[in-house]
């Protein structure tokens, strides 16, 4: 039974701990792989053969390996049934209980925005008539946004009751952001958060007729940046009541203590072109810490390298911020959708663990209209003390989070 | 924590407004269905659809191109808002968050943009219809009609999910700074939808849907939207809202819809608004309801409303809601006398009646449930 009764355990906010963490996407197979790839600044966006991308201007993606994936998880019931997303979310909870196998999370927040989405797609097409459609059960009962999460929690008997946002591209900060205020106010003392998508035609050919994918490498914040590419992927992390976490002798690799989000109302798809919303759940992400601005060390941007999002969210972040270290690690991997703010929740942790600021790679030439510091190129060593994650989405939609090192 | 409601929106194939549906339901009325039917196949399915009608004065421009979905939630949205006496301005835009739940989305426009893609290739794939088949495309139309700048989420599930939404609004109303939380349950009918739940044998080809019968055999596809502006104060309280659970096998349901249950039912229960339609879900809540609540009177809507999925949760919450006001229950349609839960199988009056569960128990593994009382 659920233990999230609604019974604050004290008056003062809590504080949260991230205990564990666990991710899959184009960088890497786990948290080692991960950072191997961003302190060496790899560009891991490849040529998608998944699906035809003839018709498209842009031909490539940050693509997880299928074979890594069923050979991680080939053993699993009913294993090669499931969908794609469903073998990322559990290699990424199997990393994480595998550093804290006693976490029993009392709720579970997952972002998403496209869930099974390449199975609809096949269901479609059969039955349009161009494929056998014996399979078309199997197809539509891994198709619904919750399944990949419940067949994650299935495979390492966590019983959480499931609550998945699709808010667009900032799904996956919104899920760990909502998970923190969960614990934050007393109602939970552990609740696991995260993000999956896979990659699906659908989506790819969607964000191409929108001219917001490039035929060319993806270049966040150059003034020769020309759109995003996709990605896909998945990443977990254990949220916990710090205290309790600190009790029971659990490892606290940093500390999440603000979390802001904002609606802009501008246009279905692009942001508002002073960045008044970025900038919004910037601010709100500041002052639900009680940091100042420049407490922050570093900012991993939304920064899909769309001319409309980069320009936005850098007049936002010159606006707050002065000078602090900025990158797009979606320059490596590609922008994973309702993954990307949990994939960069993790990305922070790292480089709050190791002391480094990822990596803006493709960077060529700096855009006189944005005045940040962009990572250019190279990762590097730094103090990092607080870090910031960025995500924003369709509909206007706009979600912060910071992330603290804390020393044991 | 508990919550009040403070104002209720709702557009069914009934019609529109809490009112005329209560009044229809009180009667007995069903919907009527309607058929559906798609170029590239042959077989044709019953559905319940909203009227044309019932859409009429709702007009704004982010609502031009909008799917069906978006309109039902716009529609329910402003109901809720104004029966709630509640005007978002610049003064309280952060303070009133905004809570979707739904199911399979805007399913229709996601349909053509693919069949574009399908039939004549990606260059053919249109940039207006892209947008409206995300997930989030009805809140973020119904965000910019209202003009918040706060909390606005989009939870997507099964028919249990609208439950979880409210379980979500507790969450963000423990913060001081949201004042009111809309949540809006809304989803469209499309034939694909008819054809893969009848692949999964969910879905009933022609009406009735008979509840808690032994046959299963099935459900019928509506569409429409619920909404209700959850506040500090209200005519009527949310005690408590189960966070859910989730079934890894159907087998496995009657055991959460009891857990769920007996959560909730410690306290005296009037009546329950079951998610019985005409599916397995049926069985699983008759044997938690003859379990945990025996003497409870039972009542479902989906035979007159049809399954409406992602709205399904806070259509429950409004007919709960009604019955508390109206001291009345509706008559459950098509059911057997011989059914072991104690319907009410025609309009029947309940006083003393001051304490309700709402269970809802999804065709996609999820569950939840929440106890409502009145003042």
């Amino acid at each position: 039974m659920p233990q999230g009764n609604g019974q604050k355990t004290t008056n003062d906010p809590a504080r949260v701990a991230v205990t564990a963490a666990g991710v899959v996407s184009p960088l890497g197979f786990g948290l080692a792989e991960t950072l191997e790839c961003l302190r060496s600044a790899r560009d891991c966006v490849t040529p998608v053969m998944r699906f035809s991308v003839t018709q498209c201007r842009c031909k490539t993606a940050g693509q997880v390996s299928d074979s890594r994936l069923l050979a991680s998880h080939g053993q699993l019931p009913r294993s090669r049934r499931l969908h794609r997303a469903s073998h990322m979310m559990i290699q990424a909870l199997q990393e994480l209980v595998t550093q804290q196998p006693d976490f029993a999370p009392e709720l579970t927040v997952i972002g998403t925005t496209s869930g099974g989405m390449s199975y609809g797609e096949r269901y479609y097409r059969s039955l349009n008539g161009a494929g056998d459609l014996r399979h078309a059960p199997t197809w539509i009962a891994n198709y619904p946004a919750q399944k990949p999460v419940i067949d994650a929690q299935t495979a390492f008997g966590i019983s959480a009751p499931c609550q998945v946002i699709a808010n667009a591209c900032a799904s996956g900060t919104n899920a760990v952001g909502h998970a923190f205020e969960c614990v934050r106010s007393g109602r939970y003392q552990q609740v696991l958060a995260g993000g999956y998508d896979a990659l699906a035609e659908m989506v790819f050919v969607g964000f191409d007729s929108l001219q917001a994918s490039t035929p060319d490498k993806c270049r966040p914040f150059d003034r020769y940046r020309s759109g995003m590419v996709l990605g896909e992927g998945a990443a977990v992390m254990a949220l916990e009541n710090l205290d309790l976490a600190r009790e029971r002798g659990a490892p606290v690799l940093a500390e999440i203590i603000g979390y802001g989000i904002s609606t802009d109302n501008f246009h279905i798809t692009q942001p508002e072109p002073s960045g008044v919303g970025a900038r919004q759940a910037m601010e709100r992400a500041v002052e639900s810490a009680h940091i100042h601005p420049s407490d922050v060390d570093y900012i991993n941007a939304h920064g899909t390298a769309t001319a409309f999002n980069d320009a936005a969210e850098g007049r936002a972040i010159s606006a707050l911020f002065n000078a602090v270290p900025v990158s797009s690690t979606k320059s490596m991997m590609g922008h994973s959708l309702g993954a990307a703010g949990a994939i960069e929740a993790v990305v922070c942790l790292l480089a709050l663990q190791h002391q480094f600021l990822p990596a803006n790679i493709n960077f060529t030439t700096p855009d006189d209209d944005l005045d940040i510091n962009i990572v250019a190129n190279e990762a590097r060593p730094a103090v990092v003390n607080i870090a910031l994650s960025n995500s924003f989405g369709f509909g206007g939609t706009n979600a912060s989070m910071l992330m603290r090192k804390l020393d044991a | 924590m508990s919550l009040e409601i403070a104002g209720m929106g709702w557009v069914t194939p009934l019609g529109t407004g809490i009112d005329s549906v209560w009044e229809r339901l009180l009667r007995g009325d069903e919907a009527s269905a309607t058929t559906i039917s798609e170029k590239f196949a042959d077989r044709v399915y019953s559905v319940f659809r909203v009227p044309e009608a019932a859409l009429k004065g709702i007009s704004h421009p982010r609502l031009r191109r909008a799917s069906a979905i978006s309109r039902f939630a716009a529609a329910a949205g402003l109901q809720a808002l104004e029966s709630a006496g509640l005007k978002p301005d610049s003064e309280n835009a952060e303070r009133i968050a905004l809570i979707f739940a739904i199911s399979n989305g805007g399913v229709t426009y996601t349909k053509r943009f693919y069949h574009e893609i399908v039939g004549t290739g990606a260059q053919a794939a249109s940039p207006l219809l892209f947008p409206e088949t995300v997930f989030n495309a009805p809140a973020s139309h119904l965000a910019a009609i209202l003009g918040v700048t706060g909390a606005t989420y989009t939870l997507v599930g099964d028919g249990a999910v609208g439950l979880a939404a409210i379980t979500m609004a507790e969450e963000l109303m423990a913060n001081a700074a949201q004042d009111y939380c809309l949540v809006v349950g809304t989803e469209e009918i499309d034939w694909l939808l008819c054809d893969a739940y009848r692949r999964w044998r969910l879905l009933r080809m022609a009406p009735p849907i008979e509840p808690f019968s032994r046959q299963n055999r099935g459900m019928i596809l509506s569409e429409g939207a619920g909404a209700i502006v959850l506040g500090r104060d209200g005519f009527l309280t949310i005690e408590q809202a189960h966070p859910g659970a989730y079934f890894a096998r159907r087998a496995e349901a009657e055991k959460i819809s009891k857990g769920i249950l007996c959560n909730l039912g410690q306290l005296e229960i009037d009546f329950v608004i079951s998610s019985a339609n005409g599916t397995f879900v049926d069985q699983a809540e008759s044997q938690a309801l003859q379990k945990v609540v025996p003497n409870a009177l039972v009542y479902t809507g989906k035979p007159a409303l049809g399954e409406s999925v992602g709205a399904a949760g806070l259509w429950q919450i409004i007919l709960a809601a009604q019955v508390l006001r109206s001291k009345e229950i509706p008559p459950v349609l098509h059911a057997d006398e011989s059914v072991r839960v104690r319907l009410a199988l025609s309009r029947t009056p309940v006083p003393s009646a001051r304490r309700a569960i709402v269970l809802s128990c999804g065709l996609n593994q999820q569950a939840a449930g929440l106890r409502m009382a009145i003042h």
